[in-house]
């Protein structure tokens, strides 16, 4: 039934052998030495300071959005981490191999990265930053966000919140696993067709690849449903759809796409696996299959995709600027329509990611015209955060500085994207890196967009202020890295320099390329100012502990409970009267009113069932590469019994007593906004630690 | 969150489902048998009956989307009714929009010797352009 494989087979192992670790190259021994001592401190210190039973009960049982939106952000960070040490090597590989001259090492004609190693490190870094560095970071944004600003205990699905978390866990951990068992895919993020097929990668790098992208795509069509459906029916009394905060609706409008589109590249990924592990011919060029089937199937989802990512960006820019302004946001219902407008445009334009690919004139016409329409809501949107500025009362605090550095790379990625839209210019530019610095500069809009909202809400989730000045030199010092990585970028491509380059033929592009390497190297200093900012902020976290509302300018509901948010978010449910619920309780004095008694509060109750699907998912994808049946099986029939088991189990919640609910509330001195007297911090509210 | 919702009979769509189960059963059989007569009896010309049966099947659909799934704009089934809603122009966008692309594709890449014959690449191209 299965297709044949060469090379060696057995029952136990499947295609794992001890050859398949690379324990021969340096640049690997080196990174899982690192690897493994910052286990070893990490584990240790976690023993020493004895804090297992913590983190087990706290956290990994976890079903509350906001410690699940924390660890999505945690697992984000690291593989923000993992993807620029890839973007680190192929700089340094690109300086290195310019010209038929230059020296080449450890095994490799030019550079040091063999061009098989380097085809792999682009792939990686491009599915690590999509799929695990940015997809996570706003669904942990989003997670943490989209509750507290209308008002609801928990999401819709507290359970299932929790196995997306674990499902998006085990791919991440898969492409980890991959760096140190075998290797990764080599045909780029988006699968090279017909490279990623089996005859031309008989390795396990795609299956690798191809099976961390669907327990991601599963995990987040799953946390799409949860989102929907938390914005849809948990919403507090008097939150109607006209006053939903503003984030909320790019949260909506971006979960709309993850719904209908992750199903698409889930499909046509199991279809590829179909192809790899069955002989079918879905995607080859003979026996009915077709080529162009994979490009159109990836592509429905992937464009769409990029849109999931940056609504959200949009939407955290559009909380910020108003704070900072000290206004309130100027044109509402047009930032809401244009946010579904973007969300509805995202169905209609994918196929210009192959323009070059032989569709008829009409079709690219058709395409060049829906990309160009995407500029419009967004130009919509740019209008709308100009006019809040207008006149309002700006302060330049670190979220409003990476919001407003997020706006002017959205003109810079905006416009070049335009250029692109054209069908005529992107037979130019198609495949240089002119597109790739373009979407870049979109992706790069979604950093300082989190950035910001990290800057913005760290005080709501964690209760103190992240420290201002080294934040700043971090930023300056991140968009100097920017600036000096990708003007050269841009200027290589329109002299024609080629993506994916493991060896420069071309003499003339090596300074460009070694400029480059500066800006790289800005980068890395940057990230050493970031850890300085996150070092300082938790030293200093008692001087910088922060009130119900951090920034005394804050407009939304989720600014009207404790910082650091108790577990049960609101004390008492939120009657909602405006569209800026705070503002408005601001602006008529009753902010500081304390309910004059509490009602009983039902929450959802920890359960480890998240936790071991997430292993067992990691383990069914590990046996399906490297084609161990007995782990796939064993897994696949563990999952299956997990969730029955859990669906017979009816003790999934409890009840707090409104006794309760007072005694944690009043022990909690916070003072309504400003700078609240030193205060133990982090952790320190004890409604905080949940203990259930 | 409210609580007793266990039990999947105290759902609210479960208890306002309604009947209309029979009448369903007995239209997708009509329905079902009228388009086999069309095709037994070769009612009409291929592409004629390509249309018919493609209409039928839409009526198929729309009585089992109300009698069955009773999807109506009442407040337990409205978001049900939006979501089939939204699949109609995401269903428009991308099999129309792929059938269009592998139209001219075909065409363009994959020329057979009597469909070159029949469409040459440039003709398609002043076609399209």
């Amino acid at each position: 039934m299965f297709v044949h494989i060469d090379g060696p087979w057995s029952p136990l192992l499947g295609r794992l052998a001890l050859s398949e670790i690379p324990y021969n190259n340096p640049i690997l021994i080196g990174t899982f030495a690192f690897a493994a001592l910052l286990a070893v401190v990490l584990v240790g210190l976690v023993t020493y300071l004895g804090l297992w039973r913590t983190i087990w009960r706290d956290w990994l049982t976890s079903v509350d959005h906001k410690k699940i939106g924390i660890m999505y952000i945690l697992i984000g960070l690291v593989m923000l981490f993992r993807g620029f040490m890839d973007a680190v090597m192929m700089r340094a590989q690109q300086a290195m191999a310019v010209g038929p001259h230059s020296a080449g090492y450890l095994d490799s004609p030019h550079g040091y990265l063999t061009p098989y190693h380097f085809d792999q490190i682009y792939t990686a870094h491009g599915t690590i930053m999509i799929l695990f560095a940015a997809t996570p970071l706003l669904v942990g944004i989003m997670n943490i966000l989209v509750p507290l600003q209308i008002g609801a205990r928990d999401m819709a699905y507290p359970y299932l919140n929790a196995v997306s978390l674990w499902l998006t866990a085990a791919g991440a951990a898969l492409v980890m696993a991959s760096l140190f068992i075998g290797d990764f895919a080599h045909a780029g993020w988006f699968g090279i067709v017909p490279v990623m097929e089996l005859p031309y990668s008989p390795g396990v790098g795609v299956d690798y690849w191809m099976w961390a992208f669907q327990l991601s795509a599963v995990g987040t069509t799953l946390g799409g449903i949860n989102l929907l459906a938390t914005i849809v029916k948990m919403r507090a009394p008097g939150m109607t759809w006209g006053r939903l905060p503003i984030f909320t609706w790019a949260s909506l409008s971006a979960n709309l796409i993850s719904l209908s589109t992750f199903p698409v590249v889930t499909v046509a990924l199991a279809l590829l696996a179909l192809d790899r592990y069955f002989g079918t011919h879905f995607y080859t060029a003979g026996l009915g299959g077709n080529l162009m089937l994979y490009n159109d199937l990836f592509w429905i989802w992937g464009h769409p995709e990029v849109y999931f990512v940056i609504l959200p960006a949009f939407g955290m820019i559009s909380e910020i600027v108003p704070t900072f302004s000290e206004k309130p946001l100027f044109g509402y219902l047009g930032m809401v329509l244009a946010s579904l407008g973007i969300a509805g445009v995202s169905w209609g334009v994918w196929l210009h990611h192959f323009f070059t690919m032989a569709a008829s004139p009409a079709v690219n016409a058709f395409f060049s015209i829906t990309t160009m329409a995407v500029g419009i809501p967004t130009g919509v949107k740019v209008f709308n955060w100009a006019f809040t500025m207008f006149r309002g009362r700006l302060r330049f605090e670190l979220p409003m500085m990476w919001a407003s550095a997020a706006l002017f790379f959205l003109l810079v990625g905006g416009l070049t994207g335009m250029m692109n839209a054209f069908a005529t210019n992107d037979y130019m530019v198609h495949n240089s890196v002119f597109v790739v610095a373009h979407f870049h500069m979109m992706l790069l809009l979604i950093v300082y967009a989190i950035f910001g909202g990290v800057n913005y809400w760290f005080p709501k989730v964690f209760g103190f202020r992240l420290e201002q000045r080294f934040g700043k030199m971090f930023f300056w010092l991140f968009t100097a890295g920017t600036a000096v990585v990708f003007i050269p970028m841009f200027t290589l491509g329109f002299m024609g320099m080629t993506r994916r380059l493991a060896y420069v033929a071309f003499p003339q592009w090596g300074p460009l390329l070694d400029i480059e390497v500066v800006g790289i190297a800005i980068y890395v200093l940057s990230a050493v100012f970031l850890v300085a900012q996150l070092y300082v902020s938790f030293r200093d976290r008692a001087k910088n502990r922060a009130g119900l509302d951090a920034w005394e300018t804050s407009r939304s509901l989720e600014w009207m409970t404790h910082s650091p948010v108790p577990f049960y978010n609101f004390a008492v449910t939120p009657e909602v009267h405006a569209r800026d619920e705070r503002a408005w309780r601001v602006a008529r004095g009753v902010d500081t009113v304390r309910p004059e008694r509490y009602e009983d509060i039902h929450m959802p109750r920890n359960t480890a069932i998240p936790l071991w699907l997430g292993v067992l998912s990691f383990g069914l994808a590990f046996g399906l590469v490297w084609r161990m049946w007995w782990l796939v099986e064993v897994c696949a029939v563990a999952i299956i019994a997990l969730v029955v088991i859990r669906s017979f189990d009816h003790d999934t919640d409890y009840t707090i007593a409104a006794k309760e609910i007072e005694r944690m509330e009043r022990a909690i001195r916070d003072v309504p906004s400003g700078r609240p007297a030193a205060d133990d911090v982090i952790g320190g509210v004890p409604a905080f630690r949940q203990g259930v | 969150m409210t609580h007793g919702t266990d039990n999947a009979w105290e759902h609210p769509e479960v208890q306002l489902a309604g009947g209309g189960y029979v009448a369903a059963f007995v239209v997708g059989l009509a329905l079902m048998g009228l388009s086999f007569w069309m095709v037994r009896g070769h009612m009409f010309a291929p592409a004629g009956l390509a249309i018919a049966i493609s209409a039928v099947a839409a009526v198929a659909a729309l009585v089992q989307c109300v009698l069955l799934l009773h999807m109506n704009v009442s407040r337990t089934q409205v978001w049900q009714t939006v979501a089939l809603v939204l699949f109609i122009p995401l269903f428009v966008l991308t099999i129309g929009l792929t059938s269009w692309m592998f139209h001219g594709l075909y065409r363009r890449t994959m020329m057979m010797p009597a469909a070159h014959a029949g469409a040459p690449a440039t003709q398609a191209q002043a076609g399209g352009a």
